[in-house]
């Protein structure tokens, strides 16, 4: 964990000194990025380094659904299932990819390459409907973009 | 002072106070989750809606401060409405279990739904379902299904016992109170959040199923754990319900043991150990005078240590902290001038035990050193001080370190002992006499007398008037 620390400190320095319940959420973005999830002991990890309580750390954790808590693919596919996305077609978006993955939502293909999850809106109603692929948005998605889009990640 | 008018009354509020506040101090009931006087504001369950004269909406009046000239009314047609919309709300996913609650009977969600509830739900959805029997600790069961979610037990840990040991994990529908997988919870003060629970979430393991509360009534008395001397409540079967065949014995049992509010002393909290006080004073009894180690009636045991104490020519009394204050008054009027006092203490800090903390929890594990010491000063024992009799009143004695000292013993509790004390008289527990305790603030806190005492158990005071006389 030591590299992790390290990393932990340069963030620190950016932060006034006493607002250390503040870090909580870059810290644990930043441990997400290096370990794909999180589990308690990392929440108490975070804690420690702070000097805050775990269960502060652990009810940020478990609040965002963003924060995995189970391990995930490589490419993480959240589709939107919300209101705009839903009336535009998300509802056969989706039941195209968990075809086309083989899985079910919330699970993840057996070589570890992506996982399927449902989000809310994603605020892009306007391109509906949408869906986030780790950290870019696809848009107006239909049955021929997203074989493009799945074909284009390695 | 600040006047507003409640429900067309002027009422006088201090600056500050919040419209609940002002209105429960002058008896005008407002329904609460949330709000607890010594707990954060959390706003978070909206059944104290009222309506604020110029205002549009209700507001939540546990987090609205007062106002001069301020127009409340706590119980109009929309306040109602408001206050069932919140009822449906609130039980939307409660079992609605109140006949296997342990709560029953002091439930606010019960209390309230029966005043401002409707008879059936709206919902068409299926309930939520959730963890039932969620292990918080050894002492603490969560059923999650009844949490109500309205955090009093998180800010208790947050604010009061500083162990932070709860939070609400999850979000929305799944919002779940929860504690650290990897650490049981161990808060000393844990127990409190089963009184403070507004709901039958938090549940005693050791009140499990136990009894129904109306079958139960609460006696205040004083909890002996240490020397801050705790106001407690200590609830026995009520007279009403007295079982008169099968289960006698349950009308001298000790149900549970709860926090007796008072501001001076221990405000409305105590430790775990006095919610375990019962178990203490529920330790194997000392129910039968002893001469040498055989059976005596009371009149030989008492007779006997009389020509004991007559023929000593260096008596020694070790008394003992547990002691209340009207027994120590006794002793010293009756025997007090005629033998060399020493002062000792009962018990002592276990392994494991909490010695201290700014809390509530104070090193001396007895009721009363501080009145001992006020009447006798606070001499201690020492083996070699040349005494050739020795009384020794209170409990966890070991006869060892008097020597060969004729030794007479009154004590409450079962002691495994290497050798015979000459005279034993059992005695009375603070459950079975009334009294007084000073604690180590100087502050005298009364109890009273939740059962009789057995037959042959005799009060200290009694057996001192009879062998001074
Ligand atoms: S928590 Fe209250 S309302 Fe709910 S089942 Fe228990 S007694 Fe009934
Ligand atoms: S367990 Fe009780 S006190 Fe704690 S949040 Fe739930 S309802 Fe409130
Ligand atoms: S603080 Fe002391 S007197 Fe109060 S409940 Fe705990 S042990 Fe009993
Ligand atoms: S509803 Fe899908 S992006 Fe807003
Ligand atoms: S008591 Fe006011 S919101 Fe709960």
């Amino acid at each position: 964990m030591s590299c992790l620390t390290d990393k932990f400190d340069r963030l620190r320095a950016t932060y006034p000194p006493e607002m250390n319940s503040s870090l909580v959420l870059p810290l644990l973005h930043l441990m997400l990025r290096e370990k794909g999830h999180l589990t308690e002991s990392d929440a108490i990890f975070i804690a420690d380094y702070l000097g805050v309580p775990a269960m502060q750390v652990k009810e940020a954790l478990t609040w965002y659904t963003m924060l995995h808590r189970k391990p995930v693919g490589k490419h993480v596919i959240k589709v939107c299932r919300n209101i705009a996305c839903s009336l535009m077609g998300a509802e056969r978006i989706i039941d195209y990819l968990k075809q086309k993955l083989g899985i079910e939502a919330g699970e993840t293909t057996p070589d570890g390459r992506f996982t399927l999850l449902l989000v809310e809106c994603l605020a892009s109603c306007g391109t509906a409907p949408a869906m986030q692929v780790s950290d870019t948005y696809h848009e107006n998605l239909d049955e021929a973009r997203i074989d493009h889009i799945l074909k284009e990640l390695s | 002072m600040i006047e507003l008018k409640i429900d067309n009354r002027t009422v006088e509020a201090n600056e500050g106070e919040t419209v609940l506040q002002a209105a429960l101090r002058h008896g005008i009931e407002i329904p609460h989750f949330c709000y607890h006087p010594c707990l954060s504001i959390a706003g978070n369950c909206r059944i104290c809606l009222v309506k604020v004269t110029g205002r549009p909406k209700l507001m939540p009046s546990c987090n609205l401060a007062v106002t001069p000239g301020m127009e409340i009314e706590t119980d109009s047609d929309d306040v109602i409405a408001a206050r069932q919309a919140v009822m449906q709300f609130i039980t939307l996913n409660h079992p609605g279990e109140c006949g296997i609650c342990d709560k029953a009977g002091e439930c606010r969600l019960q209390d309230y739904h029966v005043r401002y509830g409707e008879p059936e739900s709206i919902s068409l959805e299926p309930k939520n379902k959730k963890p039932k029997f969620y292990d918080i600790s050894p002492r603490i069961l969560l059923d999650s299904e009844r949490c109500i979610l309205c955090s009093r037990c998180v800010r208790f840990t947050k604010e009061v016992s500083g162990s932070h040991q709860l939070g609400i994990v999850e979000r929305g529908n799944h919002s779940r109170l929860e504690r650290l997988e990897s650490q049981p919870m161990d808060d000393p003060y844990s127990d409190n959040i089963i009184g403070l629970c507004p709901v039958g979430a938090l549940l005693s393991r050791d009140f499990l199923y136990q009894s129904r509360v109306w079958y139960l009534e609460p006696i205040r008395s004083v909890c002996t754990g240490c020397s801050r001397c705790c106001s407690v409540k200590v609830w026995r079967r009520n007279r009403h319900w007295h079982l008169r065949s099968l289960g006698e014995e349950m009308n001298r049992k000790v149900y549970r043991v709860t926090p007796q509010e008072n501001r001076e002393i221990n405000g409305p909290w105590i430790c775990n150990k006095g919610f375990d006080l019962h178990k203490f004073m529920g330790r194997k009894r000392l129910l039968q005078p002893m001469i040498g180690g055989s059976v005596a009636t009371v009149d030989e045991a008492l007779s006997e240590a009389k020509k004991l104490l007559a023929a000593a020519k260096s008596p020694a009394a070790l008394v003992s902290a547990h002691a209340s204050n009207e027994e120590l008054a006794a002793f010293k009027e009756t025997l007090g001038s005629r033998m060399t006092v020493y002062s000792r203490e009962d018990y002592k800090a276990e392994e494991g035990e909490v010695v201290e903390d700014n809390i509530l929890i104070r090193e001396n594990k007895n009721p009363n050193s501080h009145g001992v010491h006020a009447m006798f000063g606070d001499l201690p024992w020492s083996v070699d001080s040349g005494h050739d009799l020795v009384l020794v009143w209170g409990d966890n004695v070991d006869y060892t370190p008097m020597g060969n000292a004729k030794v007479i013993h009154l004590a409450s509790f079962e002691m495994p002992q290497e050798r015979h004390a000459d005279v034993l008289i059992p005695i009375s527990t603070t459950f079975e006499r009334s009294g007084s305790f000073t604690n180590f603030e100087g502050k005298v806190n009364r109890f009273t007398k939740v059962f009789d005492k057995p037959g042959l158990v005799q009060q200290a005071g009694d057996v001192f008037g009879r062998l001074g006389a």
